[in-house]
């Protein structure tokens, strides 16, 4: 094609698009720079480097209080989300139904739902039944929006699955459940993987959500939210830059160990042929 | 080659990917209103020499005459020329009028004589006018051939490329549309340019073919050059099931059996020749009552028959290779499975070859 | 068992759905129409809250929400389309590296990252403290500000728009482009006829997607914007919180889900998801 305005356009994209990845990044940048201040109070730029902050902030018990309670809670929303989910992503994608195309929609109503509104609403629905809140209300309410998500990556996986290998395992004599186990599960495991990160790390971030639905029990983004309304204390960034740590460790983890494992089925398949 | 100026011409084109050479050294000429075809197998450099023809690659050294101007440099939606994709490329969210006339809502002609033209290749087409308004994703795929043909004959292209447009095809449309399109070619007297993997399909529609092969063209002929006289072994096995035996020159000058060193009669020897191949059709073969009723003849063990359509082909095992042999229906070998047979051929039916 | 497999298969979800999601709305529209102030379901209908809304400033909240939401779209999709284009089309095997690195602030709380801006945006901040020490410049802060308020919505939004966009980018046959060009069509041709109409599901959905979340939001208002604008969540979450009235948020929260509501609906309607999401 046009070779030198193609090169032109193109070398504009590159920029453009670094650019916004430097304005991705940037408060994560200065929230790190910040939890490295040693004095009181942040200012740029910093006069007294140090990591009395963080130390500080994991001696705190309060504050290992709050990373057991986020855990807790987001282990307990990737299992549950990633079972409900794997069934819904099968309607979603595998079998034909005929509710489906309206299925398919409804499912997506959570996710285009303004959160903080949904978070008032199952706060106004569980004190309607006389639940009391705490971290286990917290779970249901992040499963609402996340079921829907994890469902949506699931059967995105779903929709390559070749319906085939499941007839072909139960035309070999499988059962149902053989089936399940010994193909189906194993073929669609990425997509259940990725399911899990998801929704393990949407609960781990999540906001608007714990704010209204975790009673007295307190989770890693609600306390952030506090201190920063309250005030400025350095054990925020240090606190925001753990998470922000954690997060792309676990993503990145997560990501390369799907990697490693199709390189190791396309060598596989490279070493039978 | 008529001695009018050609209307493409290729000199010493070579396209580089990285340090592989796609396409090589290519030299051609193609006349004006000629249907040309380029035959390779895939990964041959057939879609890239096509692309560079078409302007969407350019060469990496050589030249691209069109009318005897170079045309190297000018990118594609500035070339009189047009492609029918692989995939045809049709434009999903428009209906078969829409994309027929795509090409003239760019030059910016008037709806009126856009819709005109558009019924107009639609009749040329055999494309019922009430399509006009259908969804071009709701036509069959012989129908959307027919449009993708369409819309490039609207652009009027001086040079109308094919990419393989009919290898998704089912076989007996495919000979259908085959005869369409050299139909149409006949109608509209414009060049045209058609890559394929099948030499069958070139066979049936070309003026002259080009084989292809690792980025080179191996051999450039009208279809009965290329099918009976072949200038390498690469180029006779294209054109399908054929007997290849590897031959050389002994010590007494004449020619022998590379395996065996049988002596065989073979056609005038090339001044050069000191080893290669000699190939056989299959249907120049025969069965024999004695070996001295041809110039040349083996005996081996009737193994298995296949029925092609209008001919029955034989595989004979001769100690350890393989002969085919090729029978009209309507005369069939009488021998039984696991007979000893007599097989013969006529020393001015083979073909020498060197690679 | 009469069900078929894909609806036993979808009625783990749909209770749960039912359960969480359809539920609470009822509840809340329920609530709605309760007498201000009550907190039981046993009152007497009353539209009474519908027209406290009608008479009060509420409006002001709701234009407000649903402006800022209309820029952060708008400014969204002027960013994003060059690198969803990019992502597709120009930077190859780095594409899945770049996802990966718009993806990751995705997983970090909104909040966290809001409360990074404030730190480069406050006086004596990354910024101002750089500009002030390198070149003496003392600036207004822009902090507490509405722009302050749209970049923060522009960055926290920012991959609901890229994602969806991308998607609908490489929808688009690659052969359809070149056939565009080779047709005669110029770069802003192949553009306008071929590019934009074929990715517009994906357009379609990021835009839908982020003025949805954006119209929802509230964070970037308190943490930014330092209250100097009230966006509609806010006062549905005054009336639940501070004042009590749960009633009156219900009938804000019924108020904005229509608004959202009905452009989702709208949207969605005419949109086969197969085709989007597996391409077929």
């Amino acid at each position: 094609m046009e070779t030198r305005g193609q090169r032109t356009r193109h070398a504009l994209i590159t920029v453009w698009t670094l650019a916004v990845i430097v304005f991705l990044y940037l408060p994560t940048i200065c929230i790190a720079l910040a939890s490295l201040t040693a004095s009181r109070y942040f200012q740029f730029p910093i006069s007294k480097w140090g990591l009395d902050w963080w130390a500080k902030t994991f001696n705190s018990i309060e504050i290992r209080q709050l990373l057991s309670t986020s855990i807790t809670i987001a282990l307990c929303v990737t299992v549950i989300a990633v079972v409900i989910a794997f069934f819904g992503a099968l309607a979603f994608a595998r079998y034909d139904w005929k509710g489906r195309s309206v299925y398919q929609k409804l499912i997506l109503l959570p996710i285009f739902f303004p959160q903080s509104v949904l978070g008032l609403a199952l706060l106004l629905w569980f004190s309607t039944l006389g639940l009391p809140l705490s971290w286990k209300t917290a779970v249901f309410a992040h499963l609402v929006w996340i079921v829907p998500v994890v469902t949506l990556v699931i059967s995105i996986q779903v929709y390559s699955f070749d319906p085939a290998l499941e007839e072909a395992a139960f035309d070999l004599g499988a059962t149902r459940w053989q089936v399940l186990r010994e193909v189906t599960l194993p073929v669609l495991f990425p997509g259940l993987f990725s399911g899990a990160l998801f929704a393990f790390l949407l609960s781990w971030g999540n906001f608007p959500l714990s704010l209204f639905t975790t009673g007295a029990d307190t989770t890693v983004p609600e306390y952030l939210y506090a201190k920063m309304v309250a005030g400025y204390t350095p054990g925020v960034p240090v606190l925001g830059t753990v998470s922000t740590i954690g997060a792309t460790i676990l993503l990145i983890g997560g990501y390369g160990l799907i990697l490693a494992m199709r390189r190791a089925k396309t060598q596989d398949e490279t070493g039978r042929t | 080659m008529p001695d009018t100026q050609p209307i493409l011409s290729l000199k010493a084109v070579r396209k580089m990917f990285g340090p592989q050479a796609a396409v090589d050294s290519i030299d051609l000429d193609i006349a004006e209103g000629e249907f040309f075809t380029i035959v390779g197998p895939s990964g041959s450099g057939k879609t890239t020499m096509l692309r560079m023809l078409a302007g969407m690659d350019t060469p990496t050294s050589g030249d691209i005459l069109l009318r005897g101007e170079r045309i190297n440099d000018i990118p594609a939606n500035k070339r009189p020329t047009c492609m029918v994709f692989q995939s045809l490329a049709l434009f999903p969210h428009r209906t078969v009028g829409q994309n027929i006339e795509f090409p003239l809502k760019i030059r910016g002609e008037a709806p009126e004589r856009r819709k005109a033209r558009a019924l107009q290749l639609m009749d040329l087409l055999r494309l019922p006018q009430s399509y006009y308004g259908k969804n071009v994703l709701k036509c069959s795929g012989g129908e959307r051939q027919r449009v993708a043909l369409a819309r490039a004959l609207a652009y009027d292209p001086q040079i109308l490329f094919f990419d393989e447009p009919l290898s998704a095809i089912d076989y007996k449309l495919r000979k259908t549309l085959e005869k369409e399109l050299k139909d149409i070619h006949r109608e509209t007297r414009k060049t045209f340019v058609y890559i394929t993997h099948s030499l069958e399909e070139a066979m049936v529609m070309s003026d002259r073919i080009g084989v292809m092969r690792a980025g080179r063209l191996v051999q450039v002929g009208t279809p009965q050059q290329i099918y009976s006289t072949p200038n390498t072994r690469f180029v006779s096995e294209f054109v399908g099931d054929v007997n290849v035996l590897p031959v050389s020159i002994g010590h007494d000058g004449k020619l022998h059996d590379a395996t065996t060193g049988l002596h065989l009669k073979a056609p005038p020897i090339p001044r050069d020749f000191v080893q290669g191949h000699m190939v056989i059709r299959p249907e120049f073969l025969r069965f024999l009552e004695s070996p001295e009723q041809a110039d040349n003849a083996v005996s081996g063990r009737l193994y298995n028959e296949y029925a092609l359509g209008s001919r029955i082909q034989y595989q004979v095992r001769v100690g350890d290779s393989v002969f085919v042999v090729e029978k009209l229906r309507q005369q069939p070998f009488t021998g039984r499975l696991d007979d000893e047979v007599i097989i013969g051929w006529d020393a001015r039916d083979a073909i020498l070859v060197t690679d | 068992m009469a069900l078929s497999q894909g609806t036993r298969s979808a009625i783990p979800v749909i209770l749960f759905l039912l359960a969480g999601f359809a539920a609470p709305l009822m509840a809340v529209i329920w609530f709605s129409f309760m007498p201000p102030r009550s907190f039981s379901f046993a009152g007497t209908p009353t539209l009474e809250n519908y027209a406290t809304i009608f008479e009060s400033t509420s409006y002001i909240s709701f234009l407000w929400s649903l402006g800022l939401a209309v820029v952060t779209v708008v400014l969204l999709a002027a960013i994003c389309y060059p690198v969803a284009y990019g992502l597709v089309r120009v930077f190859g095997k780095w594409a899945t590296l770049l996802t990966l690195l718009f993806t990751i602030p995705l997983f970090v709380s909104e909040n966290i990252r809001l409360y990074g801006w404030v730190l480069f945006l406050i006086k004596n901040g990354v910024l101002l403290g750089s500009l002030k020490s390198l070149f003496g410049l003392q600036l207004e802060s822009m902090l507490f500000t509405v722009p302050a308020i749209v970049l923060g919505m522009v960055y926290v939004y920012l991959p609901f728009m890229l994602f969806p966009m991308t998607l609908g980018i490489s929808m688009v046959p690659n052969e359809t482009r070149d056939a565009a060009f080779d047709l005669g069509a110029t770069r802003w041709q192949v553009f306008k006829e071929v590019e934009l109409p074929l990715s517009m599901p994906g357009v379609v959905i990021g835009f839908l997607l982020t003025f949805v979340l954006a119209v929802g939001s509230i964070a970037e208002a308190k943490v930014l914007g330092g209250q100097s604008v009230i966006p509609i969540t806010h006062d549905i979450e005054i009336a639940f919180t501070y004042s009590q009235n749960w009633p009156l948020g219900s009938a804000l929260a019924v108020l904005l889900m229509l608004v959202v509501g009905t452009l989702v609906v709208l949207a969605l309607r005419r949109f086969d998801l197969d085709t989007f999401l597996g391409r077929r």
